[in-house]
């Protein structure tokens, strides 16, 4: 069973901002993110990926946030300008895996309960109509 | 059912002799089907008309209309393999592998298109199979078409992205065609919007192999064990037996005929964990995957890609056939589409607000060939796709093609996302004459082996820059009129 320490939720909370910061109608990251649907999210990821992940997002949460947003655009850089090697290979997999994980939560019916402003799903004004009959 | 079970949880000698006697009664199946997908599901289910003892194992849960998973969300976190997206080694191509009764089937778009001369002549050639050819698939194609409901979209059914895509078109002198897709009730028309059954139909419209076959086949009586992952198969003359886990308890059963349809990764792993690979030099090769790049054009106004039917045609263009790629007339829900985006934090925001106005088409490029699947002792898998430089020639084609049209079609402003995955995954244990050059011979079966058989897209020679779900159940369909002769 998959299930992220508490300091990778720290750790995801951290880069979360930086992915989906708080600016004009979307809200932060921290604010909105149903960060209990976590362990849910991951539960079919292989062990030994999830083991990385965990330990990535651990070291995130004492961090600085420069520290952090110079790793991110390494990841950016890394998808943008894909080259060979075992070092941009590994950023563009975090990258990924960074940006699925925010972004799941982000764009998401699941949001923290706290929270009372537009989701992101609103300020985007998306719905959709599941119509069963 | 559960007697058909042999458990080597099971530890005392009585538990084991009881065990070994029902396996000397009747244990032993007519057919057992080692994945649920298009290849396996189908097969299943005509083997199942027979008559015929069979038996279809899945490696992933059994969702129904009622029990798929709601949102975006979850619907990547809970039917794919790997929670979400897998990567090639060099981490640059993403690869959607789902693992699920149904299995790709389930999350794809159903669009039933038969293969041209084109493909079936560029198979022959690779494979030396004489009987790929339209006049010998024709039965088979018509045998699985009987059994779905296909409908073919109409104009009125265009939604605002598809109007774009079809005017600018017309503008352009590029060719496009309605497509055809296995549908029964969609509920367009009182306001439903099919991109939600990308994470599987709620209306059990979407004529998956879930629909059109296995629950036929289910009240009919095939047996259907789910959750169960096989990681080696050994076949002997007269039956084969296969071995692997069910949550966690190690399983074991045996079949007068075993035939793997776990997909290129699935069966390839499978294949190469039996130790199969010292024998087929093939075995995990000429692996293909239609490589998709999407882009976005931003118009002025509202075109709403996400509501009702939201992908009713593509390019039908002999000259984009020639060069290698199809255009489609996608789209995706908020968080694949935010996935595109390699920006982060205000630049993404700011163009994740205008979702609603996003135009949106994909190229897939008719690949070469030259993957490989690879796969350690503990099962794990590795694989290594790089693009050629014909791939990058026909990705480059199409994607001037796609930005013709976002640019005729008035977008204020395109976004050229350089994220690309494959849906189509093609190859591993293709099927050929030469057993030094495939894994499977023209009657479907493993090279020298009489018990044991593949049927899925692993076996295809070579990439046939068409979707491959109709085809792949029309070999099902082929295979069972081998099986049962």
């Amino acid at each position: 069973m998959n299930s992220f320490s508490n300091s990778a939720v720290k750790g995801l909370v951290k880069v979360g901002n930086i992915y989906c910061p708080k600016n004009g109608e979307f809200p932060s990251f921290a604010e909105v993110a149903g960060t209990y649907k976590l362990d849910d999210l991951v539960k079919n990821v292989p062990s030994d990926d999830f083991s990385s992940l965990n330990l990535v997002l651990a070291i995130f949460a004492f961090l600085p946030n420069f520290i952090i947003q110079w790793i991110v655009s390494k990841c950016q850089q890394s998808q943008a300008n894909p080259s060979d090697g075992i070092i941009p290979s590994t950023f563009r997999q975090l990258n990924i895996g960074l940006r699925g994980l925010c972004y799941s939560l982000y764009y998401s019916e699941f949001t923290n309960p706290d929270y009372k402003g537009k989701t992101p799903l609103q300020v985007i004004d998306y719905s959709l109509n599941r119509i069963t009959d | 059912m559960a007697l058909e079970i042999k458990r080597d949880s099971s530890n005392s000698f009585i538990q084991k002799l009881i065990h070994f006697k029902i396996f000397k009664n009747n244990m032993i199946y007519d057919f057992i089907v080692v994945g649920s997908g298009s290849g396996g599901g189908a097969l299943a289910y005509y083997l199942n008309k027979s008559g015929a003892k069979v038996l279809l194992l899945e490696a992933g849960h059994f969702y129904r209309k009622d029990t798929f998973p709601k949102t975006e969300a979850e619907t990547s976190a809970h039917l794919y393999w790997g929670g979400g997206i897998e990567f090639g080694k060099d981490g640059k191509m993403g690869f959607l592998r789902t693992k699920m009764v149904g299995g790709s089937s389930i999350v794809y778009q159903c669009l039933m298109d038969r293969f041209d001369d084109i493909a079936f002549n560029d198979w022959k050639n690779e494979s030396g199979v004489d009987w790929f050819n339209n006049a010998e698939m024709d039965k088979h194609y018509n045998q699985v078409e009987s059994d779905m409901v296909l409908h073919t979209f109409t104009p009125e059914e265009r939604n605002g992205n598809a109007k774009l895509f079809v005017d600018a078109c017309d503008k352009l002198g590029y060719k496009w065609g309605n497509l055809r897709r296995g549908q029964s009730n969609c509920g367009a028309e009182k306001g439903n919007d099919c991109i939600g059954c990308l994470g599987g139909c709620f209306r059990d419209s979407k004529q998956s192999s879930l629909v059109a076959f296995i629950q036929k086949a289910e009240i009919e009586g095939l047996e259907i064990i789910t959750e169960t992952e096989i990681n080696k198969v050994e076949p002997n003359s007269d039956t084969c037996k296969i071995h692997g886990l069910q949550k966690g308890n190690k399983v074991s059963f045996e079949g007068k005929k075993v035939i793997l349809s776990g997909g290129a990764f699935g069966t390839t792993r499978m294949m190469t964990l039996s130790g199969f690979k010292s024998k087929f030099p093939a075995l995990g090769k000429k692996f293909a995957s239609h490589p998709q790049f999407m882009w976005l054009g931003f118009q002025n106004e509202p075109v709403d890609a996400h509501k009702r039917m939201f992908q009713a045609v593509a390019s039908k263009d002999d000259s984009f056939r020639a060069q290698g790629f199809k255009l489609e007339n996608v789209f995706a829900s908020p968080i694949s589409i935010g996935m595109l985006m390699n920006e982060t934090g205000v630049e993404h925001q700011r163009l994740m607000k205008q979702y609603r106005y996003m135009q949106c088409i994909e190229v897939a490029v008719r690949d070469e060939n030259v993957g490989e699947i690879m796969c350690d002792n503990k099962g794990k898998l590795t694989i290594v796709k790089p693009l050629t430089d014909q791939d990058k020639t026909r990705r480059n084609k199409g994607l001037q093609a796609i930005e013709n049209i976002l640019t005729t079609a008035g977008a204020k402003e395109i976004y050229k996302s350089n994220f690309y995955f494959g849906l189509h995954l093609m190859g591993g244990c293709v099927m050929g004459t030469d057993a030094s050059k495939s894994v499977v011979n023209p009657d479907f079966q493993v090279h020298g082996e009489k018990t044991l058989y593949i049927a899925d897209s692993s076996i295809y020679p070579n990439a046939p820059g068409i979707n491959p779900g109709l085809t792949i159940k029309s070999l099902g369909h082929r295979l069972s009129t081998l099986l049962l002769k």
